[in-house]
């Protein structure tokens, strides 16, 4: 993508020995015991148990169960966030540890009103990807992700350098994998809190996009291929019903989506919900008709709403109980319809967000 | 009750192709909603109004994709001249049956046969290879495997004696159709009484242990919440689930949503604090919303992207409340729904 013209020149970078997860701990650990954050908001493996949880950590003790960056979205962290923000905005500060589709995520959320980054410190990450956690992966417990490789989205993901609403970024996914833990301090208040952190120097770096430049091509040419090889790429209407064919109606990749926020979605409105007495007369006249109706109606219907938004975090396919590589569809229309709107979904809080309007006519240009 | 011998010789499955073709043929119904075979193994539920559209109906699908009750509400949501003839497993027969309570299905036009299930295979180990009445025991849903209630529902329900299928009246619906399929012929039922209640017998032991163990690892809001520790919180459960019909469900209102100071407060008291208290009001207050009416159908937990036991865990709650006001969910249509204030009180029982 184009849009990655600002950071060439190189940046500052907080520097420490060792692993990355030690890494941040450690900063999290110095910022709540200082009082610069209240809380962590943080992936943690819960004692006792094999799961991870979003959790908000506020003892500097506890940040050992912190588990930053671990490669699994068991929930798209933007759906939490704005959970948590969408009535009130956060009263007090909180560090939060978010990949970069999900900080784009959730900045299309406050762009529609659905959460509030206020009080909020983000630490972020170049991104090498997450796991595939659902069932129909084959990871019938639902729990360690990782367990067959990263997911679809993420190998094609080329938006994987957090843009400016991160305030530190931590150089994960790189050209050369580095051995100690860096971190670039992108905000002003990154920079200030880095003044005060023992245990790290602060050096002049190249730019991160300096760093992952061979990843980048990789992940493009990955993409490409994806997006003109896909079974879903400007398909028919049968090719759609055999995508969705084994759909059973369950929402799961709807209420997953960090961009679908509404509370009662269109599609389950009388607007769109077929009354029984229009059923009965398409049955009549067809012959035969299926119940319910609408299924493809509802995933169109949403394509049509989230495609200028879908930020490509493939947690929509991860959700499916049965396996429907939704997120390749969403991603192959992002592609198409994202460019067309002139749209980079949460690259920065200012672009204004494509029009309403536009919305009705694009899935014509995606469907035929 | 009697035997009514129905296409004799054929397989179950036939049998149930068979009363389907004579509905509509014989003008018993307008429609007969049954199973269908789908592109690439997959099946859904279709409305047929003519014995040309049964051509791949599958009586017996080896999945169960959308639970039958659902796809009923969508086609017999309100009053209608048109009748229809729905062809389901007993689980769907007696969600059917509770959504009707419920006033969700009308039931006036409406005839609902059922069959000795064999169950289904769950939803992730469905290889697409498996034949229709052939599933290995193994692969079966947890649900079907402890169901005690997998024959003689709905208005009539089509079971096996002794190789025979005989067609077997269970209200004075099922009663008009035996007469206006012109069956007559009576056949003994001793085979399958002896059969079934061994079966029953058998699955309500499973149960029982299966709810024992259950109820333990669930005791108190702590294990409830590990027990929820994988939950995504997609609501496929609810989305699923036959009984939970409300569009709006009223958890998801936004004023229920805890804020988050309570979040950091919590967080501060012990260290850290999951995000999860949301998930469980979710589950807590779905429980407490319909339980009672939970037919032990597995829907919801064949749905559960994340693999949690969750039917397992209603239909429990759910065992205790109804034994409780001495309720059998579905198999009643005349049977009133135990006030729904009531329930809520009783989930304290099983809270701590
Ligand atoms: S989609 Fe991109 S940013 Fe999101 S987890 Fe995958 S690689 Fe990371
Ligand atoms: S549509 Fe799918 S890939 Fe796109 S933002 Fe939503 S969950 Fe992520
Ligand atoms: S998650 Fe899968 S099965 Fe559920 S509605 Fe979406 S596509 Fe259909
Ligand atoms: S729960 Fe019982 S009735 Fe339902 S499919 Fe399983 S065995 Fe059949
Ligand atoms: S709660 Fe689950 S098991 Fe009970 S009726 Fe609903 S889908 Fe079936
Ligand atoms: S289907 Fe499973 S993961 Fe989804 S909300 Fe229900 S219990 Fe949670």
């Amino acid at each position: 993508m184009s849009s990655r013209t600002e950071a060439t020149a190189g940046g500052r970078y907080i520097r420490c020995p060792g692993d990355h997860v030690e890494g941040v701990r450690s900063i999290l650990r110095q910022l709540l015991v200082s009082g610069s954050v209240k809380a962590v908001f943080s992936l943690r493996s819960i004692p006792g148990n094999e799961s991870f949880s979003y959790s908000l950590i506020s003892d500097p003790r506890l940040v050992e169960e912190a588990v930053p960056f671990h490669p699994l979205m068991p929930v798209q962290a933007a759906r939490a966030l704005s959970q948590l923000t969408v009535s009130r905005p956060l009263e007090e500060k909180v560090a939060v540890i978010i990949r970069p589709c999900e900080l784009r995520a959730f900045i299309e959320n406050v762009k529609q009103s659905q959460g509030s980054v206020e009080n909020m410190f983000f630490i972020s990450c170049t991104c090498p990807g997450v796991g595939d956690s659902g069932k129909a992966s084959g990871n019938d417990s639902g729990k360690s992700g990782g367990g067959s490789g990263y997911r679809t989205a993420c190998s094609v993901c080329t938006d994987f350098v957090p843009g400016d609403p991160a305030d530190m970024v931590l150089l994960l996914e790189a050209d050369e994998s580095p051995e100690d833990t860096r971190i670039l301090l992108r905000s002003e208040a990154a920079a200030s809190m880095a003044e005060d952190l023992t245990g790290f120097e602060i050096v002049q770096g190249p730019s991160l996009e300096q760093l992952t430049r061979a990843v980048a091509r990789r992940r493009s040419l990955q993409r490409q291929d994806f997006i003109e090889k896909g079974p879903s790429a400007g398909s028919g209407l049968e090719e759609l019903v055999s995508l969705f064919a084994k759909c059973i109606g369950c929402r799961a990749c709807r209420q997953a989506c960090p961009l679908c926020t509404c509370l009662l979605c269109d599609y389950e409105t009388a607007r769109t919900i077929y009354p029984p007495s229009l059923i009965g007369h398409e049955a009549e006249r067809r012959g035969a008709l299926r119940v319910p109706p609408g299924t493809l109606q509802f995933h169109l219907g949403r394509l049509n709403h989230i495609a200028p938004y879908c930020t490509g975090c493939g947690q929509c396919s991860d959700a499916c109980p049965v396996g429907i590589p939704v997120a390749d569809l969403f991603i192959r229309a992002g592609s198409l319809v994202q460019p067309a709107l002139e749209y980079h979904p949460g690259r920065n809080m200012e672009d204004p967000t494509p029009l309403s309007t536009y919305r009705a006519d694009e899935l014509e240009e995606i469907t035929d | 009750m009697r035997g009514l011998v129905t296409s004799p010789g054929l397989p179950l499955r036939e049998a149930l192709l068979e009363l389907a073709y004579s509905a509509l043929r014989e003008g018993y119904a307008d429609f007969v909603m049954v199973p269908s075979r789908g592109p690439g193994d997959s099946y859904s539920w279709i409305l047929a109004g003519t014995p040309d559209a049964l051509t791949s109906a599958e009586p017996l699908p080896p999945v169960m994709t959308v639970q039958g009750a659902r796809a009923l509400s969508s086609a017999a949501g309100e009053p209608s001249s048109r009748r229809i003839l729905a062809i389901m497993r007993p689980c769907e027969a007696r969600a059917a049956v509770e959504v009707m309570k419920l006033r969700q299905i009308d039931h006036a036009n409406l005839t609902l046969v059922t069959m000795d299930c064999p169950g289904v295979i769950q939803l992730d180990l469905y290889d697409g290879a498996a034949e229709p009445e052939e599933c290995d025991p193994a692969n079966l849903r947890p649900a079907c495997r402890q169901c005690s209630e997998f024959t003689a529902c709905g208005d009539a329900c089509i079971v096996r004696s002794a190789d025979s299928n005989l067609l077997l009246p269970l209200t004075a619906k099922g009663g008009e159709l035996a007469s206006s399929l012109g069956l007559e012929e009576q056949g003994s039922l001793d085979e399958w009484s002896k059969r079934t209640e061994e079966l029953r017998a058998l699955r309500l032991g499973t149960a029982e242990g299966a709810r024992t163990e259950l109820r333990q690892q669930v005791a108190g809001i702590g294990r409830l919440s590990d027990f929820f520790a994988d939950c995504i919180g997609c609501r496929a459960c609810r989305t699923v689930c036959p009984i939970c019909y409300c569009r709006q469900c009223f958890i998801d209102m936004k004023d229920r949503r805890s804020p988050a100071s309570s979040h950091l407060d919590r967080s501060r008291r012990s260290g850290a604090a999951r995000l999860v208290s949301d998930t469980l009001l979710f589950h807590i207050g779905r429980m407490a919303h319909m339980s009672i009416s939970c037919v032990g159908c597995g829907m919801c937990e064949d749905a559960c992207p994340a693999g949690i036991p969750v039917g397992r865990l209603v239909s429990m709650v759910g065992a205790g409340t109804s034994a409780l006001f001495d309720y059998r969910a579905g198999k009643d249509p005349e049977e009133p729904l135990p006030l729904n204030t009531f329930v809520e009180e009783e989930l304290h029982e099983f809270e701590d």
